[in-house]
């Protein structure tokens, strides 16, 4: 009993996280329908960098912060700049293929700045025990849920009563008509790329302040993947109740499968995906498209 | 269509040949001769580029009838040249069975994972698929990671190929091998495309709805394509296994490698039978050239940077030739060298 709830609680935190970064992905399909596959990537490049201000320059923590988010926003812009900005209108298949392109060359850069192959952020968050009916748990995982938590509802708010967000909605829904009521599309595209960088930054510093900084965080930014097929690519509130379903069958499928099935845990999220696909593709909450000729 | 001027047809047979002009015939026999004589100008290293490199012709002949025949993406094809070459591995290894069953063997467990992992593709497209296929990837090479049979974590073995007597055992004698399946490879392909399959994949590609209208049937031709690239792969993955890497691991076939086939196909250019050759040659040979000559030059020339850094040099630079492509040259190599063709025809007067 003590296990489960134990489990629970890690995975409903995990699961948070997830969601945080699925987030990130449905900010930009939202605005302009491209799929980010190269959010494993950032959320690996967004921690290194978290570790190059925070461990190797030695930088105050809040000051490391700032600079992180500054350069998330950099990044996304960035990305939307140079990659996608000429690839406006172009087939589906060379808009995932350039952000896969954008995945490998941050791969590389990674290993070109930071050869190491792992690497501990310092604790951030007080690491104090605390009991939670018959568990105990750290205190970690209340505290990345808790920020979780308060970004989804920061960005949800923001995208039903701020104008840039109810732009971005618009976009999403028709281009053409956007841009004939004089709402410019690009700063749009650019602004929801920035926001989405910052988002997957911030699930990425989240998830190596209770682990390590590793090769591993690509994967766990492509299961963030299975956090937006299940809850809906179009839907926030769907990814925010897929992210601790997702966490918790991973916590609690790995605890209780692992020692049947070694690292199971790894593949769950990947198995939800393909469980998802045969059976309800456009996931629990998205907009079921209807194509016509 | 862009045939040179002055040549006409006079028979379907002669309409429908591949190699029509003497041109055609002349620059065939010098391939030929070049392909056959190769072994005697390439060193011991280069010998096994050529095999890799022919090799991955073969998966990237199949991942472009999926992808830039058929417009199915797929991101996991290292997943299932990873099929292929554990399924040859263990039936020659482990059974005793001989070469070309486990090589067909191979073909077969592949297309059906592929059939497996391709069912999602009748009710969802473009970035549906892509992510069912990363997920496929995963799950594939976790099973043959932590599977009894596939030899867990610490591999398997596969023995040099042989058929009937004949051992196939040095590089040069392998790269025959291998030449033989990729020249079959690449005019089957060739020739898929370009009758009533290709055409309907292309219909499916362009427009799957309205090919649906008009009389394809989707499911057979999704599945069809799945198979057939997924077979591709596994063949190349049962020479990958015999004829490259001799012992083999989960490890080789990560994602990386399946975003490489991708961008195989889009430098060399989509829906091409020159364009994977192309793409094929230049991807592997700067891979080699970066991993063997550049990264270590680099890691002598600069001690004081942390070790391991120029690793990160070849996928940085990959990345970067995905992204240019795409924004530059979407068409790929192929379109170049067809710009180029018709320069060269027209030329000196381009009107």
């Amino acid at each position: 009993m003590d296990q489960l709830l134990q489990l629970t609680i890690s995975g409903l935190a995990v699961g948070m996280v997830y969601a945080l970064i699925g987030l990130g992905f449905v900010l930009i399909w939202k605005s302009s329908s491209v799929a980010n596959l190269a959010l494993g990537q950032i959320v690996l490049l967004s921690s290194w960098f978290t570790y190059g201000m925070l461990v190797q320059l030695n930088l105050p923590t809040l000051l490391g912060f700032l600079l992180v988010i500054i350069f998330a926003l950099a990044l996304g812009w960035v990305i939307e700049r140079i990659a996608l900005r000429p690839l406006i209108g172009q087939p589906i298949l060379s808009l995932i293929a350039v952000t896969l392109g954008v995945g490998y060359f941050f791969e590389g850069l990674v290993t070109f700045v930071w050869p190491a192959n792992s690497a501990a952020l310092p604790r951030i968050f007080p690491t104090k025990p605390v009991q939670v009916g018959s568990a105990v748990i750290s205190q970690e995982y209340i505290w990345i849920a808790g920020i979780s938590l308060v970004i989804f509802l920061l960005l949800t708010a923001f995208f039903r009563y701020h104008r840039l967000g109810v732009a971005m909605r618009a976009s999403a829904d028709d281009q053409m008509a956007v841009q004939a009521c004089g709402i410019p599309v690009t700063k749009v595209f650019s602004m929801s790329w920035m926001f989405s960088c910052t988002v997957a930054a911030v699930g990425g510093v989240l998830l190596s302040s209770i682990g390590m900084i590793a090769h591993g965080l690509v994967a766990t930014g492509l299961k963030s993947f299975s956090v937006v097929i299940l809850g809906g690519m179009d839907s926030f509130g769907g990814a925010m109740i897929a992210g601790p379903i997702i966490g918790l069958a991973e916590s609690i499928g790995g605890g209780y499968l692992s020692a049947y099935v070694s690292g199971v845990t790894d593949i769950i999220p990947f198995v939800i995906i393909i469980i998802v696909m045969m059976i309800k593709p456009y996931g629990l909450f998205g907009e079921t498209r209807i194509e016509r000729i | 269509m862009s045939l040179p001027c002055g040549t006409r047809n006079y028979t379907y047979a002669e309409d429908m040949a591949i190699f029509r002009t003497k041109t055609h015939w002349v620059f065939l026999a010098c391939l030929t001769v070049l392909l056959l004589t190769l072994p005697m100008f390439l060193g011991k290293f280069w010998m096994g580029v050529a095999n890799l490199v022919l090799i991955t012709l073969i998966a990237a002949t199949g991942l472009n009838l999926l992808v830039g025949y058929c417009g199915q993406l797929s991101i996991g094809h290292a997943g299932f040249i990873a099929v292929g070459a554990f399924t040859s591995a263990v039936l020659t290894t482990k059974m005793g069975m001989p070469f070309l069953v486990g090589l067909i063997g191979a073909g077969i467990v592949s297309g059906a994972v592929g059939l497996i992992f391709g069912i999602p593709s009748v009710r969802v497209k473009g970035f549906y698929l892509a992510i069912s296929t990363i997920a496929a990837q995963f799950i594939i090479v976790w099973g043959l990671s932590h599977w009894g049979l596939t030899g867990g974590s610490a591999g398997i073995s596969a023995k040099d190929p042989s058929i009937g007597p004949f051992e196939f055992v040095s590089d040069t004698s392998k790269y025959y091998l291998v030449l033989f399946f990729t020249v079959i490879t690449v005019f089957a392909a060739k020739n898929m495309a370009r009758t009533r399959v290709g055409r309907a994949f292309i219909a499916v590609r362009d427009n799957d709805l309205a090919a649906e209208v008009m009389g394809v049937n989707l499911f057979y031709y999704k599945m069809l394509a799945f198979f057939a690239g997924c077979f591709l792969a596994g063949i190349a993955g049962s020479l990958l296994a015999h004829c490259y890497y001799g012992s083999l691991s989960a490890e080789y076939f990560t994602f990386t490698e399946s975003i490489l086939y991708v961008a195989i196909l889009i430098i060399g250019g989509l829906g091409t039978t020159l364009g994977p050759i192309l793409g094929v040659i230049f991807i592997r040979v700067l891979e080699q050239l970066l991993t063997v000559q550049v990264v270590p030059a680099l890691e002598r020339a600069l001690p004081m940077l942390p070790s391991g850094f120029a690793s990160g040099i070849a996928p940085m630079l990959f990345g970067l030739v995905i992204v240019l492509f795409l924004i530059i040259e979407p068409r790929g190599l192929s379109h170049r060298w067809n710009l180029f063709k018709a320069a060269y025809r027209l030329w000196p007067f381009s009107y």
